[in-house]
């Protein structure tokens, strides 16, 4: 390998490059394409949640997608004695309400759109100020939004069900797919709080100007895909649910 | 002209004070057990006792302080927090956390350097191997004679499955770990990983990970094999929950691990670093950053419904709440197959980048090279099912996974192609790596030729479930990827130590492990060939000779790999001095002093050809 030899780069910003003295450039890239590629494995993940949610109704083991023997209206702990235990009876559960799923939805894209709008104006007309206060309202809308999911998976039904060993609320396989893809929205929406947060002091301290503005396009990039993803989980959520 | 090293030794490194400049592995040890205690009590104190599987939930919480308190302890939430509160790292602190005059201290800490995270990843596939190596030597002890009870059932059936997910990450780790990290940015003329902090990141968090992993055989062990398929795994004690979240973990270290991986090569190269001018070597490790990236999501979707399901009741696995075993079943295998290349690609590249510097000519047909690693990548995410052929699921599409499978023999047969293509009439040089390389070459053979055999669904129909399988995918593990990365750790060893790995006890230790790799798994062959079922801790007199040799075989090469620990230690500090480029060869990693210096290059390099154009008159010794 014939090699030669070239002057070093000029110092990066400090905190950007690992203290290794790369070219904007090269840090400006590598960050993008990182960003893209956690992002890519958010969509295996996301994928892997929706193909639970299709696969478990498609193949609607005994019947039992949105059903479950137990009982109806008990309280926890209400059988303290295994042996006084009544038959079980089948319980169906209602699809979860579409309204509320996408009343979610709409408050994580409308952070997104806040995001977007935030950092065009940083981008565009340099404007940090207009930036600091979009990624305080955005993430104070997240905030909003997590209240919302909370609410939601508390609504998700439970059926209380008892064996001889154990006895508990569990749920239905409906259930516990829509559970997973609100937990795992719950998650990205705790994600985007503390980035947003971070974007609102990091841009308050002047890290974030409108000559220093990538850091707020990497995760613009990330919180536009957490609404896509929003978007596809509502859509199916809502309209491949019961079983007629 | 002012090199880089010389601002690095211009750089003020601040002096003491700071509770972040004091943490380190044993501070995160600490931190983690304190948090453990911390969350377990807090289970306590919250959670209701009477109903819900309370120990389960108590042992999840538990893990997760563990989980928790280690990143703490070992100081990897200090970055993110520091950039949420905009107080960004100086550029001395940046050398603080490359480890820059700080000794052998640096291997104890977060440190960012790739060079010191890649001997960390020696240092763990080693206790990895070890641990590994231990389990299997008790199963083995197990069953020298039908009816022997060296261990219980019980603890056996834990030894399986420990066994099989500590060698399982060793694996994963092998070549990817040390080499990708040591070497691989050097060779790109790379300074160091795109994201150093979440180099070092991956690297503790599989630690922590294993910490989690071994206390499963402290809490009632994983009686339920490494697949932990359900229903039994879903039935198991607490330390299935503590498997599951060491997964969830494991996911977390390999995906950051692959997107740095993967970033670093496509943005961090050198001038001239074109992508036919990388060295082969870095193709394997992209190619398996690449498919870990795509492969290890799945199963961390799977055990979070494994902990959800044995929690809190959901219904992923369960049947009677509208769940399905099979759910579980697709999920693990989507991400297991493609695990097997994840371990496999590495050590393929490692080895074409020792059969051209051994051989002195170039890889032969270098794009045919990385095609094959492309294709055993992109067709091992479409056969995950011949895994299911017997368990009843999707009947229909046996046909065609058995047609992928079997395709995917062909990028195997070219990578092999082009493996003899490059050593073919070559002034080989049998050196360390040279003979492990032919001894993968052996093996793999044979690896390959009944992995085919498994992929027809009459024969696996018969052989499914046996030791057989075993006997494989042992000789693709320890006969083909133990003996790639063991090259590669004789090919690169100099560079990390300046000295040579003993040759003498190198080959000794190859000869026990190469004679007992063939008597432990051909001997496992006739065994699942005569209806041995895998896993069994007792067996019928019918398989008594083939187990014995089996046994024998194993201590063999625990024989061979104590020799090769012993000569790996010995060399360290008091082998043969190789000097900085020992192989004469021209890739970068070899153009650089050895032990790299910090950021590696004095000055920039720019790249006018590729590393593989030899002087075949070059003297050797």
């Amino acid at each position: 390998m014939s090699i030669e030899t070239t002057e070093p780069p000029a110092a990066g910003p400090h905190g950007e490059d690992g203290g290794h003295f790369l070219e904007p450039e090269v840090v400006d890239r590598g960050q993008r394409l990182g960003v893209w590629l956690f992002i890519g494995g958010d969509i295996i993940i996301v994928s892997a949640l929706l193909f639970t949610y299709l696969y478990l109704r498609g193949v609607n083991t005994s019947g039992h997608w949105m059903s479950m023997l137990g009982y109806q209206g008990h309280s926890y702990a209400y059988y303290q004695n295994a042996a006084n235990l009544p038959a079980p009876t089948l319980i169906h559960v209602k699809a979860m309400s579409a309204g509320f799923d996408w009343l979610i939805t709409a408050v994580t894209v409308v952070t997104a759109g806040i995001i977007w709008q935030g950092e065009r104006a940083l981008r565009v007309t340099k404007n940090a100020k207009a930036f600091s206060s979009a990624a305080a309202f955005a993430t104070i809308v997240t905030l909003v939004a997590i209240v919302l999911t909370v609410i939601q998976l508390r609504a998700i039904p439970e059926i209380f069900v008892a064996t001889n060993d154990s006895q508990g609320m569990a749920y239905t396989a409906y259930d516990s797919a829509f559970m997973a893809l609100v937990g795992s929205g719950l998650i990205h929406l705790v994600v985007l709080a503390f980035l947003g947060l971070g974007l609102t002091v990091r841009a308050s301290r002047g890290l974030i100007t409108g000559e220093k503005w990538y850091q707020a396009r990497l995760i613009r990039m990330f919180w536009v895909w957490i609404a896509i993803s929003s978007v596809v989980v509502a859509a199916v959520t809502t309209t491949i649910n019961t079983i007629h | 002209m002012t090199t880089t090293l010389e601002r690095n030794a211009t750089a003020q490194i601040p002096k003491g004070g700071g509770l972040a400049r004091r943490q380190n592995f044993g501070t995160a040890v600490v931190a983690g057990v304190v948090f453990a205690y911390l969350f377990w009590l807090i289970a306590h104190l919250t959670l209701d006792s009477t109903g819900r599987p309370f120990g389960d939930q108590v042992a999840t919480f538990t893990g997760l302080g563990w989980l928790i308190g280690f990143w703490i302890g070992i100081g990897a939430f200090n970055g993110p927090f520091r950039w949420l509160l905009g107080r960004d790292h100086s550029h001395a602190d940046d050398m603080y956390y490359a480890g820059q005059n700080m000794g052998k201290a640096r291997y104890w800490k977060f440190t960012t350097d790739h060079k010191v995270v890649g001997v960390q990843y020696i240092v763990v596939t080693m206790v990895l191997f070890g641990v590994g190596g231990i389990l299997a030597m008790a199963i083995r002890t197990n069953l020298i004679a039908p009816g022997n009870h060296f261990v219980n059932q019980q603890v056996y059936n834990s030894f399986i499955a420990i066994h099989g997910m500590v060698m399982i990450l060793a694996m994963i780790v092998a070549v990817a770990g040390p080499w990708g990290n040591f070497v691989m940015p050097i060779m790109i003329g790379a300074r160091d990983m795109a994201f150093p902090r979440l180099n070092a990141l991956s690297l503790w968090t599989l630690v922590a990970a294993i910490g989690l992993l071994v206390t499963t055989l402290a809490v009632g062990g994983l009686p339920v094999g490494w697949v932990v398929m359900d229903p039994i795994s879903n039935q198991a004690g607490i330390g299935m929950d503590f498997f599951a979240l060491t997964i969830i973990a494991f996911t977390v270290s390999t995906t950051v691990a692959g997107v740095n991986t993967i970033t670093t090569m496509m943005t961090m190269r050198t001038k001239g670093m074109t992508l036919e001018r990388m060295p082969i070597f870095t193709w394997g490790v992209f190619m398996a950053a690449a498919l870990g990236l795509y492969a290890f999501p799945y199963f961390l979707v799977a055990e979070s419904f494994q902990i959800l399901d044995r929690t809190s009741f959901t219904s992923f696995f369960v049947s009677t709440g509208g769940g399905t075993g099979w759910l579980q079943a697709n999920l693990f295998w989507l991400m297991g197959h493609p695990e097997v290349y994840v371990i496999l690609l590495p050590a393929v590249g490692a080895l074409f980048e020792i059969a051209a510097v051994m051989s002195r000519k170039p890889v032969f047909s270098y794009r045919t090279a990385v095609g094959s690693m492309a294709g055993l990548a992109g067709l091992s995410a479409l056969v995950w099912a011949h895994h299911m052929f017997t368990s009843g699921w999707a009947p229909t599409l046996g046909g065609p996974f058995m047609l992928t499978t079997e395709i995917i023999s062909i990028p195997t047969g070219l990578f092999f192609l082009v493996l003899i293509g490059t050593l073919w009439r070559g002034h080989i040089w049998m050196k360390l790596p040279t003979i492990w390389l032919f001894g993968f070459m052996a093996n793999f053979i044979i690896a390959g030729i009944t992995g085919i055999y498994l992929s027809d669904i009459p024969l696996d129909d018969q052989l499914h479930g046996t030791m057989f399988v075993t006997a494989h995918f042992h000789y693709v593990f320890v006969g083909s990827v133990l003996f790639g990365a063991i090259a590669a750790l004789a090919f690169w060893y100099p560079k990390v130590t300046g000295r040579y790995l003993n040759e003498y006890l190198g080959r000794i230790s190859f000869w026990f492990v190469f004679v007992g790799v063939q008597v432990t798994f051909l001997a496992m062959f006739v065994s699942g060939l005569r209806g041995m079922p895998r896993r069994y801790a007792s067996y019928s007199i019918i398989f008594e000779h083939t187990n014995f040799a089996s046994t024998i075989g194993a201590y063999t090469i625990m024989i061979g790999m104590i020799i090769l620990g012993v000569a790996l230690v010995t060399s360290w500090n008091k082998g043969e001095p190789s000097g900085p480029n020992p192989w004469q060869a021209n890739s970068l990693e070899w153009m650089v002093p050895t032990p790299p210096p910090l950021e590696n290059f004095e000055v920039q390099p720019v790249i006018t050809e590729d590393p593989y154009n030899f002087d075949k008159e070059m003297v050797r010794r």
